[in-house]
């Protein structure tokens, strides 16, 4: 019974993790750009839904600032460095700077968080702290449950979008042959910033979820959800939406068992060593990956 | 004059690709450009289209000054390029494919073009919803012209559509350069196969190092025996 219960809190768990992993797994498969800021877009929008919060507001108010934050955020960030970088040497993809410049924007955000708030985490006063339902002794809390259907739903939505609509095209075009895109007339440079506004929002809603369903922020989590959410999209196949959805859970159930069967301390160890393990044996993550197709002409 | 170039240059960093050259392609024209590897009939397709930049000169496309336009902007004016190596979307279907060369397009209804192109291509039709890349060669090649024509261009550029397609096949693709040609399309077509392009084009240029050493009738071009000798292959 305990198990399953810590197997139900795994699913919930996992389910912050694939949100995220679909944001990296977006940019990396439409740009090749591992995109370090992510878990700073994810950390900002959850301290934002907190400051707000803790300060009288009602905690949608919180919520849908920090979405706008975040997605500003992550526009600043596409112009200072994937275009940046594209309008200076031709092919950002090409170059490890962005990632690089990401990972400076990443440590900027987190120092000016800091400096604000401090580092100490800090408790979440959740509107739903009792909303959940027992069923045969398991016990469901109900946000959790709607962040696992939203990230279901959203990874759905998403698939479809790149499948059937011109937009989702369009993206797909980009990935594969940039300088094709162009030649039938998609103007890369104002269909790229979709990517990072798509980024954005996944990642904050995961942080507004993530401080909703624990209680807790710190200028910190960021990097503790996307670490382990990049583990998780590796697992699932790099570049691969559905994948991300399987990696994130797998994850997420890892993490709650090693828990529970060996203490906090060693989490680390059995996610990441999973995530090895798999790349050993199937280097292109359980659900292989859709092609990161870069062709010129 | 539908489309008048005149005196442009591009050059990558200190490599001048091409040199001050003018040409220009009347309304309903076959034009073609001849060249040996390294000529810059490609680079010269790229500035038209804009997909380099020029350092130089003018585009004139139907009256207007395009030199400075988006390549995507030139696209929904009426060109397009079946670029080299025809650089089909393997990612995606062989449909949507044929979508993306509408992507330039306003209006809505685009399906009974699509069909058109798949009556045109029955090897297309019957693998519409496979992935590109399991088409051979010369279905690639038509896929990617088809793909042109779904822009509803005014003039194609084509860039050595026939490399690598059997006898057959290149004779059935400059057949359909030529209907294409009939309805209307005017045609800028860069080519290796100077006996086939310069049987079917109205008026050729020879492009030598960036530079254009000859220019005139097919049989004009052909009658220059030295010309023949170096750069057409031969009598
Ligand atoms: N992106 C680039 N950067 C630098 N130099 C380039 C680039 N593209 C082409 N060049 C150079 O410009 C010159 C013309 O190239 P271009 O591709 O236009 O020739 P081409 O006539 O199309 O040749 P081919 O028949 O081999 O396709 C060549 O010397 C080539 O090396
Ligand atoms: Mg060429």
């Amino acid at each position: 019974m305990l198990l399953a219960q810590q197997i139900i809190n795994g699913l919930m768990l996992g389910s912050v993790y694939v949100m995220v992993a679909v944001a990296f797994t977006l940019t990396i498969g439409m740009l090749n750009f591992l995109n370090f800021t992510i878990p700073a877009l994810f950390m900002v929008a959850a301290m934002i839904t907190w400051a707000a919060t803790a300060a009288g507001f009602h905690w949608l108010v919180g919520a849908s600032l920090g979405m706008v934050v975040a997605i500003i955020a992550s526009l600043i960030i596409e112009r200072f460095t994937y275009r940046y970088m594209k309008a200076k040497y031709g092919d950002a993809t090409e170059h490890a700077l962005p990632l690089v410049s990401s990972l400076g924007f990443l440590i900027i955000f987190e120092h000016v968080v800091i400096m604000i708030w401090g580092t100490d985490p800090m408790s979440f006063n959740s509107p739903f702290a009792n909303a959940q339902f027992v069923i045969a002794g398991l016990i469901f809390a109900i946000p959790q449950l709607i962040s696992l259907a939203l990230s279901v739903a959203l990874v759905f939505a998403l698939s479809l979008l790149l499948k059937k609509t011109q937009l989702g095209r369009a993206l797909r075009s980009i990935a594969e042959k940039p300088d094709t895109a162009t030649l039938m007339g998609v103007d890369v440079g104002r269909i790229v910033p979709v990517v990072f506004m798509m980024t954005g929002f996944l990642c904050a809603l995961a942080g507004i979820l993530f401080t909703i369903n624990y209680k807790n922020v710190s200028p910190y989590i960021g990097d503790h959800v996307a670490t382990n959410a990049i583990a998780g999209m590796v697992i699932g196949g790099l570049g691969n939406i559905w994948g991300a959805i399987a990696g994130g859970l797998i994850i997420g159930m890892v993490e709650v068992l090693s828990i529970h069967f060996w203490g906090a301390e060693i989490i680390k160890v059995p996610v990441w060593g999973l995530m090895l393990l798999i790349l050993v044996f199937r280097p292109t993550g359980l659900f292989g990956h859709t092609r990161i197709g870069k062709g010129k002409f | 004059m539908l489309l008048e170039i005149k005196d442009i240059d591009v050059r990558y960093g200190r490599n001048h690709a091409v040199k001050t050259i003018s040409l220009n392609i009347e309304q309903g024209e076959i034009v073609t450009v001849l060249g040996a590897n390294g000529a810059g009939k490609s680079s010269l397709l790229k500035a038209v289209q804009g997909m380099v930049r020029l350092s130089g000169g003018n585009i004139i496309f139907d009256g207007e000054d395009i030199s400075r336009w988006s390549a995507p902007k030139r696209v929904q004016n009426g060109i397009s390029l079946v670029p080299e190596g025809r650089q089909i979307f393997v990612s995606m279907s062989v449909e949507d494919n044929l979508l993306m060369g509408a992507y330039s397009r306003k209006e809505g209804d685009i399906s009974a073009e699509i069909e058109a192109v798949f009556e045109r291509f029955p090897n297309l039709k019957e693998r519409r919803h496979m992935s590109a890349a399991v088409l051979s060669g010369g279905e690639q090649q038509m896929l990617a012209v088809g793909r042109a024509m779904l822009a509803r261009p005014k003039i194609m550029m084509l860039d050595e559509p026939s490399l690598g397609l059997s006898p057959l096949l290149v004779k059935q693709l400059f057949e359909l350069i030529k209907e294409l040609n009939d309805n209307g399309l005017s045609i800028l077509l860069v080519e290796q196969n100077t006996h086939m392009a310069l049987q079917y084009a109205d008026r050729g240029y020879v492009l030598e190092l960036g530079d254009i050493v000859a220019s005139g009738t097919p049989d004009k071009l052909l009658a220059d025996e030295k010309l023949t000798e170096a750069y057409l292959g031969g009598g």
